[in-house]
């Protein structure tokens, strides 16, 4: 009987192993519209309203909780004082959230009022539902998808709270790269596969801003010959076809040269801090983009 | 091999807690970073289930809370659910023969298979995508979830045990010997 057991383990164990392995193959050959793929966008669907609503749901608790950090030596203060006070203190966080949600909305609305787009250009404002887990890659899910009309390769825009270095706070978030019924995947710009053909507003220099497993942002491919000072503001000069020209991208934060480099490397502060990112705005540009291409 | 009541339930439990793991990382757990890394429940719950009933279920938990953990994450299906299968089947196969099961040993086990399914995914993730920074990784990435996979596992097992949803672990003296044929 151990015997017959050890045997039973064992095979089921390859069988596993087989399937695992054949599912990859299929998924990394088969097109976006194939079975795996249907089956995998068919489940994240099913995900999908319980991340959004987990987002809802977590909102209030995730404000809480920096509201408690920030202050925590005046939350205890509070503490002391009467259940009345404690109400009108939950009221105060869900009207302050409310604000912020509001000031979020708006700093959106004026990046798509100031913002040069292509004519034609739509809009649509997300809630992100989801983020990377792991530092590989650098992504958010949210909770727009084709129903909506997000289609892959649309550029992404987003606005955060203004903090340190991040001067406006408004500026590029990425790209859609997959997108089902009801949820996208935007790839940032911080993530190491992304490239975003940019340029530097008073050099006039050309390069393209590339991501990094670090989260660092560096702006390549500029001539050594020209001149970059810090602090000058870096817009997509839209070649290349995915992103419409003249979106803040970020600002030069150093500028480095190697003797043996023909190029600059230029280190590139984001405007948007990702990490606080809760809505962003998909710009449904029209005519269907070709994907961006290095010089 | 005739499947008998106590197999079923057996299963009913093992799908109760790939509903939960599912439930909990989507709506919890993916939430509440530490350091800039999460938690992973599915990684986490297939050690357990196999540390508790065996390699056999180890490894067949494994494969799908890891399509679950490749629906969850965007991965390409079939990846993660590889690296679970590999978790689940060793870990089992390591406590049948070492009769490992106290509280530190889980939590030795998780930290230890934590870091192993991630370098082998930063592996994958360095041959299909990107090349840059992999040392960077261990330290950003690999060690911190390790760590905290480990100090997360340790109560999960204590309650799922308390509440009878993984049995008290047990090692099969039959089992532990056929690890050295």
């Amino acid at each position: 009987m151990p015997r017959n057991k050890v045997v039973w383990r064992r095979s089921v164990f390859v069988v596993l192993i087989i399937a695992s392995l054949a599912l990859l193959t299929v998924s990394f050959r088969e097109t976006d519209s194939g079975p795996v793929h249907s089956i995998q966008q068919a489940g994240a669907n099913v995900l999908s309203p319980l991340q959004a609503w987990g987002a809802r749901v977590a909102e209030p608790f995730q404000d809480g909780y920096h509201w408690i950090r920030t202050i925590w030596s005046a939350h205890q203060e509070a503490e002391r004082l009467a259940g009345e006070l404690q109400l009108l203190q939950g009221e105060a966080v869900k009207l302050k959230e409310q604000a912020e949600e509001n000031e979020r909305l708006k700093s959106l609305l004026d990046l798509k009022d100031k913002g040069t787009y292509p004519e034609g250009t739509d809009f649509t404002v997300a809630r992100v539902t989801g983020k990377s887990p792991t530092r590989w890659e650098a992504w958010i899910q949210i909770d727009k998808g084709s129903n909506q009309g997000v289609r892959v390769n649309q550029p992404v825009v987003g606005a955060t709270p203004i903090s340190g270095e991040s001067l406006a706070g408004k500026g590029l978030v990425g790209k859609v790269v997959e997108v089902t019924a009801t949820t996208a995947k935007v790839q940032l710009i911080t993530d190491s596969e992304s490239s975003v053909a940019a340029k530097i507003q008073g050099s006039r220099a050309e390069g393209i801003v590339e991501g990094s497993v670090s989260g660092r942002l560096v702006m390549d491919f500029v001539d050594r010959d020209l001149e970059v000072d810090p602090k000058l503001v870096i817009v997509t000069s839209g070649f290349g076809g995915v992103y419409p020209p003249a979106i803040p991208v970020g600002i030069v934060s150093n500028v480095g040269e190697e003797d043996v480099d023909i190029y600059k490397e230029i280190e590139v502060q984001a405007f948007v801090d990702f990490r606080v990112l809760e809505e962003v705005m998909v710009l449904m540009v029209p005519e269907s983009p070709k994907s961006e291409a290095t010089p | 091999m005739s499947v008998g009541r106590k197999e079923l339930v057996a299963a009913g439990k093992a799908l109760l807690l790939l509903a939960i793991a599912v439930l909990l990382q989507t709506l919890l757990i993916s939430r509440i970073s530490v350091l800039g890394v999460t938690a992973d429940l599915f990684l986490i719950l297939t050690v357990l289930v196999a540390i508790t009933r065996g390699s056999l279920e180890g490894a067949v938990f494994g494969f799908f809370a890891g399509l679950g953990a490749d629906i969850a994450f965007f991965q390409p299906l079939g990846m993660r659910a590889l690296l679970y299968v590999l978790a689940g089947y060793f870990v089992g196969m390591f406590v049948a023969r070492f009769k490992t099961s106290t509280v530190w040993g889980v939590l030795l086990l998780t930290g230890c298979s934590s870091l192993l399914v991630q370098f082998a995914f930063g592996v994958l993730q360095y041959v299909m995508g990107p090349r840059a920074g992999f040392f960077t990784m261990i330290g950003t990435q690999m060690f911190p979830e390790a760590i905290i996979d480990a100090l997360v596992a340790a109560p999960v097992y204590v309650f799922l045990v308390r509440t009878r949803l993984l049995p008290a672990p047990r090692v099969e003296p039959a089992l532990a010997r056929s690890v050295g044929e």
